[in-house]
This record gives structure tokens, C-alpha cells and sequence, in this order.
């Protein structure tokens, strides 16, 4: 069975600096995924949308980097890591001036055995907050190591 | 947006709906460009040789673009509905390599109309049909 | 009266699986012409869990809800079927590394039987093991027809089927709600308790079906930057 520490489990390793979302960023993200949508896309219709201007897609939510230390922070087993799955739970919208900082803590850790063989998994829980100290998603990352 | 069907509100939602299925072929130049938007700079997301010299086959789509595609499937489905996104998941199965045909597709699985929110499950195929990323989403409706 | 079940399935008690048992039964009841299933077998991963019951939701939707477990060995993947208190207590479901010998033996003698599934999957199935290692005594039947399997793996089940004369039986596999059924095992005799399944997949008549719809042909979509540049 995978040995580690269990005081590793929920122990916040990782805060990051802010990074300020741009205009451009949503931009850039929105053309690299073909997105079209006038919420995203178009200042005027964005305006008299839902959220009263425009906001980024869902999904670029998982595009803020952890730290340059955050694999450095991570338990690792064996060789190689893969990025094996996420889950995002979308709670507020990003708007461009938003301040955004990831804390990341690990979640759990478990073995199985599949295709690529022996594997152990290690999912990183963060969450994402604004300038105003709202949470913006919480992200479960998965991360595969090959024994 | 797409041209696929969309949904405009809960009381239309119903078990077994299919969402998309979308085709596109994923190019290069296009899983780059979200690689350079992401700054996501690792080789293997750049190009072949790169890719190859980390032990992959040749360039890979990033997971994040996977789950970024699908995260607009959905939103695509839910058009001007007023529904919003709440939850994705997503498993990376097999890699997906740029430079081919995938198909983006989903069904409606469950309503919980207490919440008015449904769930559906989601996945990417390749052309041989294969599921290379598969997942369920959250939608939930306006009140 | 013949019976049909999708042997192996995984809900949200899996850890890779949010299909909740409920849409399981919706999906299955909306489908009836396309899935002509009588019941369902739960088969979570690495655990056992007794007091799960599903009789609710049995007699909500008239299909039947059967229990078993799907175990990692040393010779890859199996099904438990028939788990009782004495299995579950000879047995750490969450040993990745269970002997697989010992666990086919045992369960036999305490009234239970394990079928490896997806016998043609690299790694975690038999064909492979059996390729470097002796073959396992007492295997009355595998799975030889997996919904998740890729391009391969089920032929390489039917191989192992043929050379050693296994019986077959079919499972979805299934780890999203809309994978229920697609692939499943006939039985000739009726069954309507996990000791009926058990003395089926002993003695009685089987065979996989395959309920999948056949894929429509992918044409090469344009690429993206061209069709955004017409008018």
C-alpha cells in the first residue's frame, strides 16, 4: 500500500501571488477555444447580459498556474506525473481587474492499478479567491504517478 | 457560438437530450495557441520533436483545453437560457494529439427538480470512435 | 424465463464514477427498447460496502440492483460475486496486490465466485499475465466482453476464451450513466437473487450481448481558423 505522512493531507502548502486578470487574457482564451459567446466576447452585449459586463468562460478558471514551487510541493511516488483529471466547481464569475490568488492544499491520496499498471494518485485541492476575498472555484487536480 | 441546439429553459430539459455532438478538427496551430494563452510552454504542447523527448508520441492537446472544449459545450447548450456551469469533471483517458478529428458530445442523465439543475455526462471521441475524455457537468437553472 | 444483466457497473461510491444509482435506472427505463436489461450489477472498486440497499429504488423501477465488487490482484482485475460477511472479512478489498490464486479458491469455498474482467486490457487483465506467468487454476468464466475496453482488448479476451475454454459474460463497465447496459450477459435461467447469479455463472448457460449502436461515420470537420474567415 502507497506509504506517506497523513499530516500531509489538508495541510495548505501553497499560497500564490495575485495575478491580475486582463482583458487581453479573456481575449486570448476565448480565440484559442473558437468561443464566440457575446457574455464573453462583446463589451455592449456583455453589459446588458447577466452579469452586467463581460466575464471570462467558465473554464479559465483552471488556466491560473500554481506557484513555480507547487511540484516541488507535491508527494511524489515513482516516476512521471500526468495530469489525470480535474474537477472545477464554478462559484462566482472573473471579471477583467480581478485580483486572483490559488491556495492549494492535497486532498487525498490513493493507489489503483489500471492500464499503465501500478499507479498512485495524488489530488491537489485548490481554491481560487478574488480581491474581495470571494472564492471564484475550488479545483481538485489529479495527478497520476506511474510506480 | 454554435450552431448546435440549445436549450432555453428547465421545463424543456429532459432525460436522454443529446448535447452537440460537435465536430472540429483540432489543429496545431490551435492547441499552440491556447498553450501561448495558458502559458502552458512545456515542449510536449508545442511540438513533436519536444514531445517526443519527453516519451510521447508527439504533441499533446493539453488536458485543460479538453475540459475547456467541453466546459463550451455546455455553455453553447445552455444558450440565452440564463443557466449557468456549475461543476465539470473531467478524466484524461487517452492523450489527444492535435491535427485530427474529435467530436464533442454529451447526454442529459438526471434532474433534480427540486434544485432546478440537471446533470450530463460529456466526453470527447476520436475518429475511431474512442473516448479519450470523459467527464459530467452540473447545469443549474435559474430560479 | 431468460435474464438479462449488466455485470459490471460502478456508481458515485466508486471514486471514478458519479453515475448515481437512481439515473442508472431512469436511463435504463427510458432506453427499455434499446436496453432490454432485467437488472444491474454495482461492482465498486476496492470495497464492500453491506449495507447498501437499493430495494427503493428496485421496486420504484422494476429492474433489479445486484452487489458485487471489482478487486484488484496480482493477476490483474476481478469480479466478486456473491460477497458475504466471510469474504469480505478473509479479503482487504482496498489491496491493490490481493493473490489472485488464494482470492479465486477462497471465495469458491465460501459460496461466492470471481470472474477476471477485461482479460484483454494491458496490464490489468489476464492475457497478459498469462503470458509470463501460469495460468490460474479453478477460472470457470471472464469477462469477455467489456464496454470500456479500446481497440484490441476484447479480442484479446476472446483468445484467452478460446484457448482455455472459459465461459464469457459481458459488462458495460460502465463509470457515466449514459454507458449503463451497453454490454451485458444472457443468462438461459431466470435470476432473481446474487445467489441465483452465483450458481448461474457456475453452472448455467451464459453468453455476452452487445447492445452498443453502431457509430455513424466522422467525416474531417474543417479546420477551425478557415471557416471563421468566411463572410
Amino acid at each position: 500500500m502507497v506509504d506517506y505522512d497523513p499530516a500531509l493531507i489538508g495541510k495548505v502548502f501553497e499560497i500564490t501571488e495575485p495575478v491580475t486578470v486582463t482583458p487581453e487574457m479573456i481575449r486570448n482564451f476565448c480565440e484559442a477555444l473558437g468561443e464566440t459567446n457575446p457574455l464573453y466576447t462583446d463589451e455592449q452585449a456583455a453589459k446588458n447580459g447577466p452579469y452586467g459586463g463581460i466575464v471570462a468562460p467558465p473554464a479559465f478558471a483552471i488556466t491560473f498556474r500554481n506557484g513555480r514551487h507547487f511540484f516541488q510541493n507535491i508527494p511524489r511516488f515513482g516516476r512521471s506525473g500526468f495530469d489525470a483529471g480535474k474537477d472545477v466547481e464554478f462559484v462566482s464569475p472573473i471579471r477583467p481587474g480581478d485580483q486572483v490568488t490559488l491556495n492549494s492544499s492535497v486532498k487525498e491520496i490513493y493507489e489503483k492499478t489500471g492500464r499503465s499498471g501500478s499507479m498512485v494518485f495524488v489530488v491537489v485541492r485548490s481554491t481560487l479567491k478574488n480581491q474581495r476575498g470571494e472564492v471564484v472555484a475550488h479545483i481538485d487536480h489529479r495527478f497520476m504517478h506511474r510506480a | 457560438m454554435s450552431n448546435l441546439a440549445t436549450i432555453d429553459k428547465f421545463e424543456n430539459v429532459q432525460v436522454g437530450a443529446p448535447i452537440g455532438p460537435e465536430q472540429i478538427f483540432l489543429s496545431k496551430e490551435q492547441a499552440r495557441r491556447y498553450a501561448r494563452a495558458c502559458g502552458l510552454d512545456a515542449p510536449r504542447f508545442t511540438d513533436d520533436e519536444g514531445a517526443r523527448k519527453e516519451g510521447l508520441p508527439g504533441m499533446i492537446v493539453p488536458g485543460n483545453m479538453s475540459l475547456g472544449l467541453l466546459t463550451k459545450l455546455v455553455t453553447d447548450w445552455v444558450g440565452q437560457s440564463g443557466a449557468r456551469i456549475v461543476r465539470i469533471g473531467t478524466t484524461y483517458r487517452v492523450l489527444v494529439q492535435p491535427d485530427h478529428t474529435i467530436s464533442l458530445q454529451g447526454f442529459v442523465t438526471h434532474i433534480y427538480p427540486e434544485e432546478r439543475a440537471c446533470e450530463i455526462d460529456l466526453w470527447i471521441e476520436n475518429e475511431d470512435g474512442e473516448r479519450m475524455v470523459t467527464g459530467t457537468a452540473t447545469v443549474q437553472f435559474p430560479k | 424465463m431468460p435474464t438479462i444483466l449488466d455485470l459490471h457497473s460502478h456508481s458515485e461510491a466508486s471514486e471514478d464514477s458519479r453515475a448515481p444509482v437512481e439515473a442508472y435506472l431512469n436511463w435504463i427505463r427510458l432506453r427499455r427498447q434499446q436496453l432490454p436489461l432485467d437488472g444491474i450489477v454495482l461492482t465498486e472498486h476496492r470495497q464492500w460496502n453491506p449495507s447498501s440497499d437499493y430495494r427503493a429504488l428496485e421496486d420504484k423501477y422494476q429492474i433489479m440492483v445486484l452487489k458485487a465488487a471489482e478487486v484488484e490482484t496480482d493477476y490483474g482485475h476481478m469480479l466478486v460475486f456473491g460477497v458475504n460477511d466471510d469474504i469480505a472479512s478473509r479479503f482487504d478489498f482496498a489491496n491493490v496486490y490481493l493473490p489472485a490464486q488464494e482470492l479465486i479458491d477462497e471465495v469458491a469455498r465460501m459460496g461466492g465466485i470471481v470472474v477476471p474482467c477485461h482479460p484483454g486490457r494491458p496490464n490489468v487483465g489476464l492475457f497478459e499475465h498469462y503470458q509470463r506467468k501460469p495460468a490460474l487454476d479453478n477460472v470457470i468464466a471472464v469477462e469477455g466482453l467489456n464496454g470500456g475496453s479500446r481497440k484490441g482488448e476484447n479480442e484479446r479476451s476472446a483468445e484467452l476464451i478460446a484457448k482455455f475454454g472459459y465461459k464469457a459474460t459481458g459488462g458495460s463497465d460502465s463509470h457515466l450513466v449514459s454507458l449503463i447496459g451497453l454490454c451485458a450477459t444472457r443468462f438461459e435461467a431466470e435470476i432473481k437473487t446474487i445467489e441465483d447469479l452465483v450458481r448461474e455463472l457456475k453452472t448455467g448457460n451464459y453468453e455476452p450481448v452487445d447492445f452498443r449502436p453502431k457509430r455513424p461515420q466522422v467525416r474531417r470537420a474543417e479546420p477551425v481558423e478557415e471557416s471563421e474567415h468566411r463572410g
